[in-house]
């Protein structure tokens, strides 16, 4: 059965509640509402597994390629916001840097390097922000790395990010926030213009050069643009999964227990906070058409936001879900995404967060734990994570 | 038209009408034949739509690619001799009778 547009109980969700802790209000929806329309998001939010699968793989019907988007404004058009050839098109350009083989043999032992250079600067203290001090850093280390950035400081590369992505949701067309993202964009442009004549001329291992040398190369501009989707895209969640993971396994003992006697777990440990608490939790689609979805008939134009983060806790699909737990059935969470815009960076974001990050941060802080008088805090509902991660260790 | 048969790893099966030049993936989510997650939707990028080619005569199936050979490491399933990603395997007429098996999980 299906229903016209109607204005839904429970709509009244703020957007403040909803980065505060968006599951009990994904829970109602997706019992009594699955595609509610919500006027502070100015779109309907697709809630259930299956309809996000739906959505992530109809792409005809579900357009990236928002109308005055302001991902495209503050970055340029690039592949996160394209459909059909012209993505496919930026996508294989870039592909090559991404492999899972290249990960593992050519971004792990940079990986490895980079953590334990980070570690190793801080080890001594004894306790730390590891939120601040290494899942951040870490994160854009690697990035800069798998980019092919040269002599980008890790704060730099941070601060282009948020403000890229601030820019991205700077639906109140706050001015300081474009002045920011200005900011930022002019940096990243430079770093890339200055590292381009070098990688036209000594190929490397990296995106940038993969999009030089590609069959089909791109452009100067069109690897301006999406660059900055991988930097506004690609530093917060492998950050915020180390973040998530390491929070999770230091909250619960049988779990630590677990990874420390077989280190292959961290991957399941990975794959299961990214599922808990997905790092993206929302992303915008465009109706191409009038279509049914999750009951509702949406009308051609509609803007959806499409909560991964929801269908990652349907209890249709995970039960219990909002508990942690490494060994529940394996079934397939959506924290990537799926279709064509399936994550490009998900083979880097497993190698350097689930083989690398995690168990070289448990392996080298003896007697890590939590600092019991500075609580975690979490945040968000378009991109979630911890906020902070104070620890001490034996140092 | 091309029929190719799978077959769950718990015995049941699904006998499905492949129309030549869809994939075996294709095929699969087109009519909901369970097991085949295909998270990337085709892209030889999540080893999500792994099976296993039952039929001896796999050569005929078509050379496994270089991207499709590097994706096969990263099965969740054991990969084996018989392992294709069903997203490479372009359906044509000779199709016709292929049976294929789905491994128990895919992540």
């Amino acid at each position: 059965m299906t229903t016209a547009y109607q204005e839904p109980a429970g709509a009244d969700v703020t957007l403040d509640e909803l980065y505060q802790d968006p599951y009990p209000a994904f829970r109602w929806f997706r019992e009594h509402d699955p595609v509610p329309w919500i006027p502070a998001a100015g779109r309907y939010l697709v809630t259930r597994h299956r309809d996000v699968v739906f959505v992530d793989t109809h792409p005809e019907i579900f357009s990236a390629d928002e109308q005055g988007s302001l991902v495209t404004r503050v970055m340029g058009h690039n592949m996160l916001r394209k459909d059909g050839a012209a993505h496919d098109r930026d996508r294989r350009a870039a592909e090559p840097a991404l492999r899972p083989r290249i990960v593992k043999e050519h971004w792990t032992p940079r990986f490895q390097q980079n953590a334990d250079d980070l570690i190793d600067g801080f080890i001594e203290n004894g306790s730390g922000d590891l939120f601040r001090d290494f899942a951040g850093p870490l994160s854009a280390r690697n990035l800069a790395a798998i980019m092919g950035l040269r002599d980008v400081a890790d704060q730099d590369l941070q601060t282009w990010s948020q403000a890229l992505i601030d820019g991205a949701g700077n639906y109140a067309d706050d001015p300081d926030v474009w002045a920011r993202c200005e900011a930022a964009s002019l940096g990243v442009d430079a770093a890339i213009d200055a590292v381009i004549p070098y990688l036209q001329a000594n190929p490397d291992g990296s995106v940038i050069s993969a999009m030089l040398h590609a069959d089909e190369p791109l452009a100067p501009d069109e690897i301006r643009a999406n660059v900055k989707v991988f930097i506004g895209g690609g530093l917060n969640e492998p950050r915020d999964a180390v973040g998530v993971a390491a929070w999770a396994t230091l909250t619960h003992p049988e779990v630590r227990r677990a990874v420390e006697a077989d280190p292959t777990l961290w991957r399941r440990v990975f794959e299961e906070a990214v599922r808990w608490i997905a790092p993206i939790g929302m992303y915008p689609r465009q109706t191409t058409q009038e279509v049914e979805l999750g009951g509702r008939v949406l009308p051609a134009g509609a803007r959806l936001g499409v909560c991964a983060g929801s269908a990652n806790r349907d209890e249709t699909v995970f039960e219990r879900p909002d508990e942690f737990d490494i060994d529940r059935p394996p079934a397939p969470h959506v924290a990537f995404g799926g279709g064509p815009h399936f994550c490009l960076g998900t083979w880097a974001a497993r190698a350097q967060v689930a083989q690398i990050a995690l168990p070289t941060l448990f392996r080298r802080l003896r007697g890590l734990r939590l600092d019991e008088q500075d609580p975690v805090r979490l945040g968000g509902w378009v991109f979630r994570g911890v906020l902070n991660l104070p620890a001490v260790w034996d140092a | 038209m091309p029929v190719i048969t799978y077959v769950q790893a718990d015995g049941s099966t699904s006998v499905v009408d492949a129309p030549a030049g869809t994939t075996v993936m294709k095929a699969a989510i087109a009519n909901d034949v369970t097991g085949i997650v295909a998270e990337c939707g085709g892209q030889a990028m999540c080893a999500t739509c792994h099976v296993y080619v039952s039929t001896p005569d796999s050569s005929s199936l078509g050379e496994i690619s270089e991207d499709e050979n590097e994706m096969l490491d990263c099965t969740a399933a054991p990969r084996t001799e018989q392992s294709r990603l069903s997203c490479q395997l372009v359906v044509q007429e000779r199709y016709d009778g292929l049976t294929v098996r789905v491994p128990e999980y895919q992540v």
